[in-house]
């Protein structure tokens, strides 16, 4: 029971590593994922609980495709150009990773417009206090646009920093932290898709 | 050569700076602790008014002394504010205080956002008790089912409160189980692998993970309440479409769970103290530290097992006996160990091991008359009565207050440095026992003789009076109990003998520390080498070559999550006011939305956002860090 593992315990004299910790920040938003992936599982499940009722949803055609794919697309790319732009900042080239920030920000306001029209095109005949469908899916898609919203200003504020952080820190945590959180929202806008316009057009 | 010690260093590196602007920038665990357990206590004290405010009406048929409608208001305020902003809040607190000593930390891994927790639950219950001064407190029971909760039957602000408050409450909750979480997992002493940290930090690290994952739930359940009742959606509508099993299923997701977020870190505690008093470490360690884990997963398999097999509609009734049955396995695991410990041990009768005890007893009564209810005819003839209503406080008393007061006269002398008086504890805990007993037995028997719950009053010649008036002569005499122990605390604080480092002659690393311990807790970074640091020969802080000082900057060590490798240097942050910038901008954005202030709202939103700004900006230090090395 009381032999020792630790090579630290063993050895009283050897001085503590120098390093800075990373991860402290990458693991909290690690845990945020998860809780806000738990956010859209009750939301989904919610949709598929008042799908019980879908005989008496007012709803005959289900929601055009057609935004919501190019969305998709729109969404896809700005995480790829993220992702390019933290490997940049990862190989010292801040001012690409710049460049790659401010893009996916500009792509991310591009899939707000189009949510917008998108609504716009639906309201005529769908609206959240139409019945119980209405209200679920503004429910789900507003939600998620108040995620895209949230990972807007995440990385917005990266995009605002002077130097990503103080100086003896790693340059690119920030950067890191806030990219995650958004190809997490990206990820769920393809779940929204194969849900809510997918499923329910090829009645899956 | 240096011109400080290393103690005036670490002193000047981690003691907030006084006066006021310190108290509500202060980041330091230790503060933040006993604000969550003072204010907990507080809604403890509240919610226990309440209580007895309602047993007055209870104790004779036909009194008048409140309304229908004023007694549906304190029995919800009674409920939420106990499950919600006592019992869960006061093991944070415990917890913030107790889990960076216990790991040989300097902090927790995020201190603002712990600051922030703190604030956020404070001002969520003042947003709360905002109901009651209005006058329109929520009326619609602790669990606020729909229909009865919409608009049309609740009209009036008492439900918008409780549902944005919650969702205030959810905010704080979920940042602190993420604090909980990376601090358990990153900051442990070299050498405290993960098959050696106390019971305690087992049992948050499953409420913390169990809050992540459950708790969404109910934030997205009372976004739908509040878009039903003020916007016009059909979630929970039968006429638009909507289900109102949805609000059941969404709130039990969470509610189930919740039962063991309450109960856990409670059993983690009486794990802690059990040992200690009985001399010797607990029977089947890895089986307690398994058990504990397990009742978190299965917490989770048995909502599924609700939702698809039973239907929903006895719910509310089989919410606690079924917790109590599946939970039962594992918590006989945990109630065994303790008893063979105590069995082979020699057992020290303190005032604490006399809470743990009491507990220990009141917990199998509990799970004895869960079982009860789980019997089908038992459970229809039983439904919905007071049986269910003394069912649950034996469970919740019996798993959460006994046991936080064991832990109150177990730690008190670490925080404050004085032991309470051992003669009026022991008199305390016996008050307390017999008036919980005396107030709660009897409800058995007045819901077998067929007393619903939740009525404001029962007419005469049912038989239901005597018990009913010992039921509440049973409260107050619980309330007196506790009273006792409030006058012993205080009194302590001045008259109280010194309580030293290690008056119980305790195991864990919280013990090695000075008793109020210094700010920045251990002088060195101390290392483990078996599962009760303080009663092996390894000496915790020999450290002859002053290594792990760390007494350069605010910094603690960071370390892998297994093996409790260190492996970097974290660094901490001063104090700051953003945290209750932050939590003051959300409780405007919340405040803003009750009464449907659209614009406020939105300045809310920004404000939150600015104060978010503020907080992440990178910063110098502070020249105060500039110490003579
Ligand atoms: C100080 C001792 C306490 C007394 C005298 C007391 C008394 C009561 C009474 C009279 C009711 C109302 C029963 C009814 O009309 O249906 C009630 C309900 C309740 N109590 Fe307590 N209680 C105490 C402590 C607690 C504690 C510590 C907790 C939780 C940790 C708690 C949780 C609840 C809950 C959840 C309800 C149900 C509320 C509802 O029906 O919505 N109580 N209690």
């Amino acid at each position: 029971m009381n032999t020792v593992a630790n090579s630290y315990v063993e050895n009283v004299h050897k001085p503590l590593p120098t390093v800075l910790d990373q991860d402290r920040g990458t693991f909290a938003m690690l845990l945020v994922i998860f809780t806000e992936l738990f956010l859209f599982i009750s939301l989904f499940f919610s949709y598929f609980m008042l799908e019980n009722n879908k005989h008496r949803w007012s709803f005959n055609n289900p929601p055009k495709l057609g935004y919501a794919l190019v969305m998709v697309v729109v969404l896809v790319t700005s995480s790829f150009v993220l992702h390019w732009g933290e490997k940049q900042v990862e190989k010292e080239s801040r001012l690409a990773g710049r460049i790659a920030l401010a893009a996916t920000i500009v792509i991310g306001l591009v899939f707000l417009t189009l949510q917008s029209f998108e609504y716009l095109s639906h309201w005529k005949t769908l609206a959240p206090y139409s019945d119980s469908y209405g209200s679920i899916f503004y429910a789900i898609t507003t939600f998620h646009a108040a995620h895209v919203i949230v990972g807007l200003l995440l990385l917005s504020y990266v995009l605002a920093l002077p130097r990503y952080a103080p100086a003896r820190e790693s340059p690119y945590r920030p950067y890191h932290v806030a990219a995650m959180y958004w190809h997490f929202v990206d990820i769920i806008w393809l779940f929204v898709v194969g849900i809510l316009y997918i499923g329910a057009n090829y009645h899956l | 050569m240096s011109t400080a010690t290393v103690e005036q260093r670490l002193q000047k590196i981690w003691e907030t700076p006084k006066g006021l602007w310190g108290w509500f920038a202060t980041v330091d665990h230790k503060e933040i602790g006993v604000r969550y357990l003072v204010t907990a206590f507080t809604f403890l004290v509240i919610g226990g008014v309440e209580a007895l405010i309602m047993r007055l009406q209870l104790a004779r048929a036909d009194q008048a002394l409140l309304t229908p409608s004023m007694y549906d208001q304190l029995f919800t305020m009674h409920g939420v504010t106990m499950i919600l902003w006592y019992a869960s809040p006061i093991l944070s607190g415990f917890a913030n205080y107790l889990i960076p000593l216990m790991i040989g930390s300097r902090d927790m891994a995020f201190p603002r956002l712990n600051a922030f927790s703190y604030w956020s639950f404070l001002l969520s219950g003042v947003l709360l008790y905002i109901a009651p001064c209005l006058g329109q407190a929520p009326h619609g029971g602790w669990f606020a089912y729909v229909p009865l909760t919409n608009i049309a039957y609740s009209p009036g602000y008492g439900m918008d409160i409780y549902a944005l408050s919650i969702i205030y409450l959810t905010i704080s909750t979920t940042a602190g189980a993420i604090n909980f979480i990376v601090t358990i997992l990153r900051l442990r002493a070299p050498g405290m692998t993960i098959s050696r940290m106390p019971l305690f930090l087992y049992s948050t690290l499953t409420v913390s993970t169990v809050i992540v994952f459950a708790m969404p739930s109910l934030t997205v359940a009372c976004v739908f309440l509040l878009l039903d009742r003020h916007w016009g959606t059909h979630f929970f509508h039968v006429a638009g479409g909507g289900y109102p099993l949805l609000w059941q299923a969404l709130f039990w997701f969470w509610g189930h769970p919740w039962v063991y977020v309450i109960f856990l870190p409670a059993t983690g505690m009486i794990s802690m103290i059990i040992p200690v008093f009985s001399r010797r470490p607990i029977v089947g360690y890895p089986y307690v530290a398994i058990s504990t884990v397990l009742t978190g997963v299965v917490g989770f398999s048995v909502f599924v097992h609700h939702m698809f097999a039973v239907g929903m509609s006895d719910m509310a009734m089989s919410f606690f006996s079924a917790g109590s049955m599946t939970i039962s396995i594992f918590t006989a695991v945990q109630v065994f160990a303790w008893i063979a410990t105590v069995w082979t041990g020699r057992p020290v009768m303190t005032t604490a091991m006399h809470f743990a005890m009491g507990s220990v007893a009141l917990l199998v009564i509990g799970g004895l008359n869960g079982i009860f209810t789980a019997v089908i005819p038992v459970d229809w003839q039983v439904h919905d009565t007071y049986f269910v209503v003394a069912h649950l406080h034996y469970v919740l008393i019996g798993s959460n207050v006994f046991p936080v007061f064991a832990a109150f006269y177990y730690w008190i002398p670490k925080i404050t440095g004085r032991l309470m008086d051992e003669k009026l504890g022991k008199w305390s805990f016996w008050v307390m026992f017999i008036g919980f007993n005396l107030g709660f037995f009897p409800m058995h028997l007045a819901g077998f003789a067929g007393m619903p719950r939740r009525v404001y009053t029962y007419p005469a010649g049912l038989g239901l009076q005597p018990l009913n008036m010992l039921a509440t002569i049973g409260a107050f005499i619980l309330g007196l109990g506790m009273l006792m122990s409030v006058v012993n605390l205080i009194e302590s604080l001045r008259h109280g003998r010194v309580a030293g480092k290690n008056p119980w002659n305790a195991d864990s690393l919280e013990w090695e520390t000075d008793s109020p311990p210094a700010p920045y807790g251990t002088v060195h970074i101390p290392t483990v080498a078996s599962r009760h640091p303080l009663w092996d020969d390894h000496e915790e802080e020999y450290d002859p070559d002053n290594l792990r000082t760390l007494d350069y900057d605010r910094v603690t060590l960071a370390s892998t999550w297994r093996d409790a490798e260190p492996y970097a240097i974290s660094k901490m942050p001063m104090e700051t006011l953003a945290p209750l910038l932050l939590a003051i901008a959300l409780f405007i954005f919340f405040t803003a939305m009750v009464f449907e202030l659209l614009w406020i709202a939105l300045a809310g939103v920004i404000l939150t956002f600015a104060a978010g700004c503020f907080w992440l900006w990178p910063r110098p230090r502070p020249a105060r860090l500039e110490v003579s090395a």
